[in-house]
């Protein structure tokens, strides 16, 4: 029982110190292999045709031309993957329909987006491969498409599929939309709550999908024997979930699949989910030779899931004298080209950081036009945050409060119900307001044209199930084993907290990342799980390695285990033997493992609960250029409550990088589409993710509350800190310009708009 | 002396698909089995949904849906929808 | 077709190559001569992971051809360290935690040499401008200019 697992409270001795990763003089020196840099003996070339429309009906594909081609192995279009049932299955908000996915991966009766997969070829070479897709004739009946979330909602909208009927709506509608499905959670009584309130602010907001921008596009290899037995080596956050996806897809036993996990080049949520790995299946299974796909920039711009954007609306009422009585949200989330937007997560987690009696969350799933949403960090917090903060800065300023302050009063303690029912059991919110009100760049002064802003945020972090390994070698190191890919330094977290735990130092302890055959089920990287769920199964996987040793020195001793602790790496008698014998070390039990019993080894596997959320709050200066409509950022310090930092610079690392993504959502990233629904921008120039000058120092303040769930107090700090930044951000901008921006990004022409028109606060 | 039941309550939206809108109960139960078990035989298959698609929180703490989650006396008990990160 | 036969110097060692007219240089390092430590991040010169020196000038590989390499000296990240050293500025990266996922890191360890090399002793502001050809889209850069300037400070002293 993970819960329970509990090491006595003694001063730590690796944890929190910052060594240099294990897996990193491979990373600076060019030799750690991504998911494009695997390659076998034989290997050929596979290239995916992808849809020149929005929408379209498919009337036929006609491959003869491509099969032809001298160097062609073999041609694939969705007639070679087995239809799926249409059912939800999973958790209501990743409920995973494989008629679906299997449309994604390949489409079939029609297209649904610019980039949509139709056909793929495997050759010989990337040049015949490319030269085959151009000799594919699809014969396609153009029809109307759809783009934005508000004009897929009207009934007359052209519809993606004509029986979709709105779930989550009693009675069920008569007519199908492109509306997947209406979520509403709410607590106390709204109207009442809005009745006591002295003011009452209400906005609409607009965002703007925007890519998770992982620098390697996806690639993976993929080799089938004719026994139906496979092998792939794919980037991805979760090879467990490779593996189940594509097994699930060419209808074969999960165990015949083995899936190597390749160093991965970013995912932050994208890589959750899978693509080309079916398609380098099939086409290896039909050709009998291995195939590698490597995704394109503008392949992964147009065909992989950005996050949603959303239409908005937030309504709070408060008192004068700062109590928020009643806030009410509806949030209407685009989820690209099939259902399944993260609207939930945004309706549970808008108000989450605030103790509000009357609330209500409204949330809606709407299909479109677009590249099926997938993941982004914190996937849909952000989006509601950026709604919710703007709303709070207003209200704040209506009532001549403090934005600090007032969210103080406001924040959410021990105890205060959420909109998802029960009770927080964890506070550490206000101690991240504190260190904000604490900051002298809180109170520093401002110059011309420039602005400061502050928002906060909330996310639940994730636990779940993990698998570790952990093996004593025969010389006293130790390698400790994780399903998890690592793919911002979770090797050495791992790593720490093992040596901590065995009581050795952190260079005895070799991390690493095992594929499917070599270790337990483990869930992906992501949600901020891997430090703590699979940390527990780490430390789990020591504790009966040291029960081992233990009963290896006692035999050593002739003593009865329970007379023998483990302190400081080393058995030493106790009890009525206490001093009776030299402490052995691990090393040296390790040396008599032989005739002691064999070797030293120990799995552990957990579904790990007791996970306790994050909160972020953060602050943030801004000029802008009152000519051009420029926004620079001149500071950003972000506190966030971190449970314990196990490698603090790589939590650093974390909370600097998920506020620059925030900094880029906020200023300058979108898709822009043309009225034949076709991406403009599919590239690095022109969908512009933040480069090194365009931002400052990004100070991270970890406010460590431990998790009292965890031995080592981990709670998750990947994602929460880029919740609060896009509002921080727009936040400051609208103090700099006096015009409240609702609509991201606030890019230099909306922000012209803005200081044109005479909108304000 | 007897014990005293969990709250256990369910979201409106499993309540509106499996229990004709019931969506608290009291259950007398040592482990997270125990409640899924009555759960159960009060609206058969309602315990498998309960199993595949939801987290619960107890007494605020959130857990992984597992049967060896102790349930204490009086404490309250939430099947809430299962949330997965980026 | 025919291929072009090519003769160039890649980190010191005399190469051979052959190549199609159209494949670019990062093709040939990764598909043809296995050196897949130069990353291919976008293939249209955005993104910097693909960069590398030729006769000693920072280019995007993405953007040049094979065969316009002929009689030209290469270097790429795997020979960015002389033995078993390591550059100042790899250790530097590795000490300041400069990399997450470390797709990046080999370009821009290139880029950041090329810059040292050209100005020894650059201000945060020379290097963010340095390296904004180059994306990273996990550090959010801060660790990544202070590794640079840290190993600036440890090549002028050395």
């Amino acid at each position: 029982m993970p819960d329970t697992i509990k090491l006595e409270e003694k001063k730590l001795k690796v944890i929190g110190t910052r060594p240099v990763r294990p897996d990193g003089v491979p990373k600076v020196t060019g030799l750690a292999r991504y998911g494009a840099d695997y390659s076998l003996p034989g290997m050929l070339w596979g290239k995916i045709l992808r849809s020149p429309h929005a929408h379209a009906r498919i009337r036929s594909i006609d491959t003869s031309q491509a099969q032809a081609l001298p160097g062609v192995k073999a041609v694939m279009t969705s007639a070679d993957l087995p239809e799926q049932k249409f059912e939800y299955v999973g958790p209501e908000r990743v409920a995973v329909n494989f008629w679906h996915m299997t449309r994604n991966i390949m489409a079939r009766e029609k297209v649904l987006y610019e980039g949509h997969a139709v056909a793929a070829v495997a050759a010989i070479s990337s040049t015949v491969a490319d030269e085959a897709l151009r000799l594919i004739k699809v014969d396609y009946e153009v029809l109307p498409h759809v783009i934005d979330v508000d004009e897929a909602m009207r009934p007359d909208a052209p519809l993606l599929f004509a029986d979709m009927i709105t779930r989550g709506v009693e009675p069920a509608p008569g007519k199908p939309s492109n509306i997947s499905k209406r979520i509403e959670l709410k607590i106390g009584d709204l109207e009442a709550g809005f009745a006591a309130a002295d003011e009452i602010v209400e906005m609409d907001f607009k965002t703007a999908p925007v890519h998770q921008g992982y620098i390697e596009p996806q690639g993976c290899l993929a080799r089938f024997d004719t026994d139906g037995q496979g092998e792939i080596w794919a980037s991805s956050q979760g090879h467990f979930v490779v593996r189940a996806f594509t097994a699930q897809l060419l209808e074969m036993n999960i165990g015949n699949l083995l899936v190597h996990p390749a160093e991965i080049g970013g995912g932050f949520g994208g890589k959750t989910v899978i693509y080309i790995e079916p398609v380098a299946a099939v086409l290896s299974r039909k050709t009998g030779h291995p195939v590698k796909i490597v995704m394109s920039r503008e392949d992964v711009f147009m065909a992989t899931g950005p996050t949603s954007g959303a239409a908005m609306t937030v309504k709070i009422g408060v008192k004068k004298d700062g109590k928020i009585v009643a806030a009410d949200g509806l949030f209407k989330f685009q989820a690209g080209a099939f259902p399944g937007s993260p609207v939930m997560n945004a309706c549970m987690c808008s108000f989450a950081p605030y103790d509000i009696p009357n609330v209500r969350s409204v949330g809606y799933d709407v299909v479109c036009n677009r590249p099926k949403s997938a993941a982004y960090r914190a996937p849909g917090s952000p989006i509601s945050a950026f709604a919710v903060e703007s709303v709070i800065d207003v209200a704040a300023a209506r009532i001549g409060m403090d934005p600090l302050q007032f969210r103080l009063k406001n924040s959410a303690k021990v105890g205060t119900p959420t909109v998802w029912g029960p009770k927080h059991a964890h506070d550490s919110y206000a101690a991240t307001i504190q260190a904000l009100l604490k900051h002298p760049g809180y109170t520093a002064p401002l110059g011309k044209n420039q602005g400061r802003g502050v928002a906060s945020g909330f996310w639940f972090n994730n636990g779940g199930e993990s698998s570790a390994t952990a093996h004593v070698n025969e010389d006293g190191t130790v390698v400790v084993a994780t399903g998890s890919p690592d793919i911002g330094g979770s090797r050495a977290s791992m790593a720490l907290m093992a040596a901590e735990t065995l009581g050795i130092d952190y260079d005895k302890v070799r991390p690493i990342v095992a594929d499917t055959a070599s270790i337990g089920y483990t869930h992906v990287t992501g949600g901020s799980r891997v430090t703590f769920a699979s940390g527990i199964a780490v430390i789990e996987a020591c504790k009966k390695v040291i029960g081992e040793l233990r009963a290896r020195a006692a035999m050593t001793w002739d003593v009865d285990v329970d007379d023998v602790i483990w302190e400081e790496g080393h058995a030493r008698p106790a009890g009525k033997n206490m001093g009776r014998f030299e402490p052995l070390s691990l090393k040296a039990i390790a040396a008599k493992k032989a005739v002691t019993g064999g070797p030293i080894s120990a799995s552990a596997s957990v579904n790990a609960g007791g996970v306790a959320p994050g909160f972020a709050s953060e602050l943030c200066d801004v000029e802008v250029d009152p000519e051009t409509g420029g926004v620079k950022i001149l500071r950003f310090v972000a506190a966030q409550d971190v449970g314990r930092a196990i490698h603090p610079s790589y939590v650093e690392g974390q909370i600097q990088g998920g506020v620059a993504q925030g900094i880029g959502w906020a200023l300058n990233e979108e898709y822009i589409y043309d009225q034949a629904g076709r991406l403009l921008n599919a590239g690095f120039l022109d969908y512009r993710i933040p480069v090194a000058s365009d931002l400052p120092m990004i100070e991270a303040v970890l406010v460590e509350v431990p998790n009292p769930n965890h031995p080592f107090g981990v709670k998750g700090a990947g994602e929460v800190n880029i919740v609060p930044s896009m509002a921080a951000v727009a936040n400051a901008v609208s103090h700099a310009i006096g015009r409240r921006m609702t609509e991201l990004p606030m890019s230099p022409p909306k922000v012209l708009v803005a200081l044109d028109s005479g909108r304000g606060d | 002396m007897a014990q005293s039941p969990a709250r256990v309550v369910l979201t409106s939206g499993f309540s509106g698909c499996y229990t004709g809108g019931v969506k608290e109960f009291e259950i007398e139960a040592k482990t997270l089995r125990g409640v899924i078990k009555a759960l159960d035989e009060l609206y058969p298959g309602l315990g498998e949904h309960l199993e595949e698609e939801t987290t619960v929180a107890i007494d605020g703490e959130i857990h992984e849906v597992g049967y060896h989650q102790p349930v204490r006396p009086g404490c309250e008990i939430f099947f809430i929808p299962k949330i997965e990160g980026g | 077709m025919a291929k072009h036969h090519v003769t160039a110097t890649i980190n010191g060692n005399g190469v051979e190559f052959l190549c199609e007219t159209h494949q670019t240089l990062l093709e040939v390092l990764r598909d043809e001569l296995g050196l897949t430590g130069t990353k291919e991040g976008c293939g249209t010169g955005d993104c910097g992971a693909c960069s590398v020196t030729v006769d000693g000038r920072l280019v995007c590989s993405c953007l040049v051809l094979g065969v316009e390499t002929e009689g030209k000296s290469i270097q790429t990240i795997e020979g960015m360290g002389v033995g078993k050293d390591l550059h100042p500025l790899q250790r530097k990266f590795l000490e300041h935690a400069a990399l997450q996922c470390g797709i990046c890191t080999p370009g821009i360890l290139i880029a950041a040499r090329s810059l040292l090399e050209r100005n020894p002793n650059p201000t945060e502001e020379e290097v963010r401008y340095g390296l904004a050809g180059n994306l990273c889209r996990c550090t959010g850069y801060h660790k990544i200019v202070d590794a640079v300037l840290d190993a600036a400070r440890e090549m002028r002293r050395a």
